[in-house]
């Protein structure tokens, strides 16, 4: 890339307002740049959501006619047109956000559960058609944007290796020397993009490895002898890989505080706000909190070596508070420091999808179990998980789910009931059944629920991961049919 | 931390299921007491939380259609009856051909369900459009429109259902697995959980794809198997498609959520067996389905893929009645549309059970058919 393309400026249009932003810019950054950190509102309550690293509703927005496109996924490009979903009745003058000044009770179980739904009739028929447009979140694609079945690939490999981050390479690289046929899959447009927005030297990707960057493993079928991803890009096919062994490198996740104000725009996750210091020379904030279980220290150096003012750092557990309307404005700790980021790095977890895709089994509870002598994990993946700390008396505002909007206020109501089964407070609340798919969602939801009646959250039996983890659309899965045959 | 199980019950039903539940508040209704209801999982955790939620009176046979104009008759009384928002709403139901051979099947049907006075006509194209404008016209051949047929969500008729049931002193248990059953000469006696025996008058089997277990259980034959099928949701958008469609030729049906989502499934040739676990196929099959049927959904991602179980019988019609061979042993199975035929079910089984009473709409679906009258042939079903 020449130098003059790397400064070259491209226009995009937000809510109907110019927004200016380098070549290379993901929309969400660029909008990050330009100041503006709200870009979705919660289904329910219709708060505040912006570019977390945490939660993908927080970044899903109308692009071109097509709606729920991820913000952060999608390139700025000359004259794209970029509007916020879940408004009315329109993205500049939204009257839905007087939502925000309903009783939180109001809302408990989603709007078709209130008690104010007439049972039949035409009332009914009319309140269902209001909660279906609340509820709907986005408008369905402009007729004229009308898809055909985007071809997919099959591919047969020795080894599948599912990360791009610094273990993923070197796995993939020991394998290619040893004679065998390698495919990586990463969600990054580059490799290690995290290990490299730390500052961290980097060991180059062999050329014998296929490489499928930009894309999301979504699904392990068969017990893993498929699996398959999709590009973010979704005038790409998706590829069904048969691979002989898979190795999991898909690393681990800073699992966001639970307190409340953890959802408010501001809150990042040290993988996000690395990436605009690091890649896209956006300031994650003007006045930034880091708080963390240990890496805290060396995540707040890296920050600050960028140009970011760091004024807090300490342990995540300390953390009690976040506070803000529409972004951070401080966090309480021992002390109220007045803040308008907070980046956490800490408690790093493994999004355990993948492999429970891969073993889970049972009639009445779909169970993990040890994964197949073909799969391994390497890297930070195979460290395991760290405790979220959770306290028995959350404030009932502490997002749990931001994708389904559910509090725990609301998960209390059921728990203090009596109601301990984390699949029927699945089902009651719909917690983790928005598009994080239950990732940090149950995380949290079981880590409240440990603390609430006193036990160890590994006593809980995990809601099913299943696949396809939101990455696929219809028109790429469409491109899947005949490249799998039926199982007979 | 809850109360030990009771020594006794009057009836003990096995499934706490959309049809189990259906059972015991129709068995409340008739003043039956002293129900205990055992479920092996957890609440909607089988096919009453896995399905597609939709529900149509009339069919192609004259012994379905009798029996799902009873349940749609049903359907509209719960919420009243339950004093909970089961959230039915008759928003239609249109069953699409795309085939000749299915558009004379839907014209026959339409003849059969005239003459049981379900309301039902043909689409005109004009209706088409104004009925179903997002449609993709160039593949649709023909379309039988059910303006009575509807959808009503699983949660809140679960929830309806459970909330009638604690209220009336129904002793519903989840996660307690049945382990054993007793039977005293011609009858069934006791239901075993572990080593706890609970003396029963009757025993009424609603396990869904466990049925064939608990009829071995008591060493009875039941004919059918469990099988898994599989559904998937589309991330939510505002309304698109308004009434719930089956699609006869693609053998797809679907409907689009309150809360947005395009649910539906598909069926693929497999070799049948009990799991929970999906596969690419029907993921592949059912996206083709929608892109081709409703363009519009091309962008829209896949949310969530999951498989259900089901009991199939020969003839995918339910199994009905008393078992033939074992006196008080009662079963509402071999469901496939089970969802919407639960206050059917319920209600025809209950009158049996607590009245001695067996319905004519009920007969035709007798354990023993096969041996006696031979199966039920119907070609309305989105099934094969």
């Amino acid at each position: 890339m020449s130098h003059d393309n790397q400064h070259a400026e491209v226009t995009f249009f937000w809510n109907g307002s110019c927004i200016k932003a380098r070549q290379g810019d993901s929309v969400a950054a660029a909008l990050w740049r330009a100041g503006i950190t709200t870009l979705a509102r919660s289904r329910k309550l219709h708060r505040p959501l912006g570019y977390s690293g945490s939660y993908p509703t927080g970044v899903l927005a109308r692009v071109n006619g097509r709606p729920n496109v991820r913000l952060d996924q999608v390139r700025a490009q000359e004259g794209l047109v970029v509007e916020t979903q879940n408004t009315w009745p329109s993205p500049r003058f939204d009257l839905l956000k007087l939502a925000q000044l309903l009783p939180a009770k109001a809302v408990y179980g989603g709007f078709e559960h209130g008690a104010w739904m007439p049972t039949s009739g035409l009332g009914y028929r009319l309140a269902e058609r209001a909660m279906a447009n609340l509820a709907g979140v986005a408008r369905p694609a402009d007729v004229s944007v009308q898809p055909a079945a985007v071809a997919g690939e099959r591919l047969s490999v020795d080894c599948l290796v599912v990360g791009g981050g610094p273990a993923g390479i070197a796995e993939a690289n020991r394998r290619v020397q040893a004679g065998e046929t390698v495919a990586l899959v990463t969600r990054g447009d580059r490799l290690a993009r995290f290990a490299d927005s730390f500052g961290a030297s980097l060991e180059p990707l062999s050329p014998q490895v296929r490489l499928f960057a930009g894309m999301e493993l979504f699904g392990v079928y068969r017990e893993g002898a498929l699996m398959v991803a999709a590009p973010h890009d979704n005038t790409r096919g998706a590829v069904v890989f048969d691979p002989k062994a898979v190795v999991l490198a898909t690393g681990r996740r800073s699992i966001p505080p639970l307190v409340k104000g953890n959802q408010l725009p501001g809150v990042l996750d040290a993988h996000s706000a690395l990436q605009l210091a690091a890649v896209h020379g956006v300031m994650p904030g003007r006045r930034v909190a880091v708080v963390g279980t240990g890496a805290e220290d060396a995540i707040a150096a890296r920050l600050a070596s960028l140009g970011v003012e760091v004024v807090h750092k300490g342990r995540v557990e300390e953390l009690k508070e976040i506070k803000g309307r529409s972004r951070v404005a401080a966090i309480r700790a021992a002390a109220e420091i007045r803040c308008d980021a907070v980046v956490h790095g800490g408690p790093w977890r493994v999004d355990p999808s993948l492999g429970f895709q891969a073993t889970g089994e049972g009639m009445f509870q779909v169970q993990a179990h040890p994964l197949p002598e073909t799969m391994s994990v390497v890297g930070a993946a195979a460290l395991g998980d760290e405790r979220i700390s959770a306290h028995r008396h959350l404030h009932p505002d502490t997002l749990i789910c931001p994708c389904m909007d559910v509090t725990a206020g609301e998960l209390y109501c059921h728990i203090d009931d009596g109601e301990t089964d984390p699949e029927v407070l699945k089902r009651l609340t719909s917690c983790g059944m928005g598009t994080c798919q239950g990732f940090p969602c149950w995380e949290h939801m079981l880590a409240m629920l440990a603390a609430r009646i006193g036990v160890e959250p590994e006593a809980f039996a995990r809601p099913t991961h299943r696949p396809p983890r939101r990455s696929i659309t219809v028109a790429q899965a469409a491109g899947l049919a005949g490249l799998v045959e039926p199982d007979r | 931390m809850s109360k030990p199980l009771p020594k006794r019950a009057s009836v003990v039903i096995i499934g706490g299921g959309v049809q189990g539940l259906s059972v015991a508040f129709n068995l409340v209704e008739q003043g039956q007491r002293d129900i205990l209801v055992l479920d092996a999982g957890y609440w909607q955790g089988g096919a009453s939380g896995r399905n597609g939620t939709l529900i149509r009176p009339g069919f192609a046979s004259v012994a379905w259609t009798e029996l799902f104009v009873l349940t749609v008759n049903e359907w509209q009384t719960w919420s009243k009856r339950l004093g909970e928002n089961v959230m039915f709403t008759r928003r239609g139901y249109s069953v699409v051909s795309e085939a000749e051979k299915s558009e004379a099947m839907l014209l026959e049907g339409l003849k059969v369900q005239k003459s049981l006075g379900v309301n039902s006509w043909m689409l005109s194209r004009r209706e088409i459009d104004e009925l179903l404008p997002a449609i993709n016209k160039s593949r649709v051949r023909a379309v039988q429109h059910q303006p009575d047929g509807g959808v009503a969500p699983h949660h809140a008729v679960m929830k309806g259902l459970l909330a009638f049931c604690q209220r009336n002193g129904v002793d519903v248990r989840y996660r307690t697995a049945i382990t054993g059953l007793e039977r005293t000469g011609s009858r069934v006696s006791a239901v075993l959980v572990g080593d706890h025996r609970i003396e029963a008058d009757c025993v009424v089997s609603c396990a869904g794809p466990n049925n064939p277990d608990i009829a071995a259980m008591a060493n009875v034959p039941l004919n059918g198997f469990g099988m898994r099928i599989e559904a998937m949701a589309l991330e939510p958008t505002r309304p698109l498609i308004k009434p719930a469609i089956a699609l006869i030729d693609s053998l797809a049906y679907f409907h689009q959520t309150s809360r947005g989502e395009v649910v539906g499934g598909t069926e693929v040739p497999e070799r049948p067996r009990m799991s929970l676990k999906v596969d690419v196929p029907v993921m592949a099959n059912m996206a083709k389905v929608y892109l081709e049927m409703f363009p519009q959904l091309g962008e829209v991602r896949i949310l969530r893929h999951w498989a259900g179980q089901l009991h199939a019988s020969s003839d995918y019609a339910p199994l009905l009645g008393e078992h033939p061979d074992l006196k008080d042993f009662w079963f509402s199975a071999g469901w496939s549309y089970g969802f919407a035929g639960a206050p059917a079910a319920g209600k025809l089984l209950a009158e049996a059970i607590a009245k001695g009473r067996i319905d004519h709409r009920m007969k035709p679906f007798a354990l023993d058919r096969f041996e006696k009258t031979g199966p039920i042939v119907e070609g309305g079903i989105v099934l094969a």
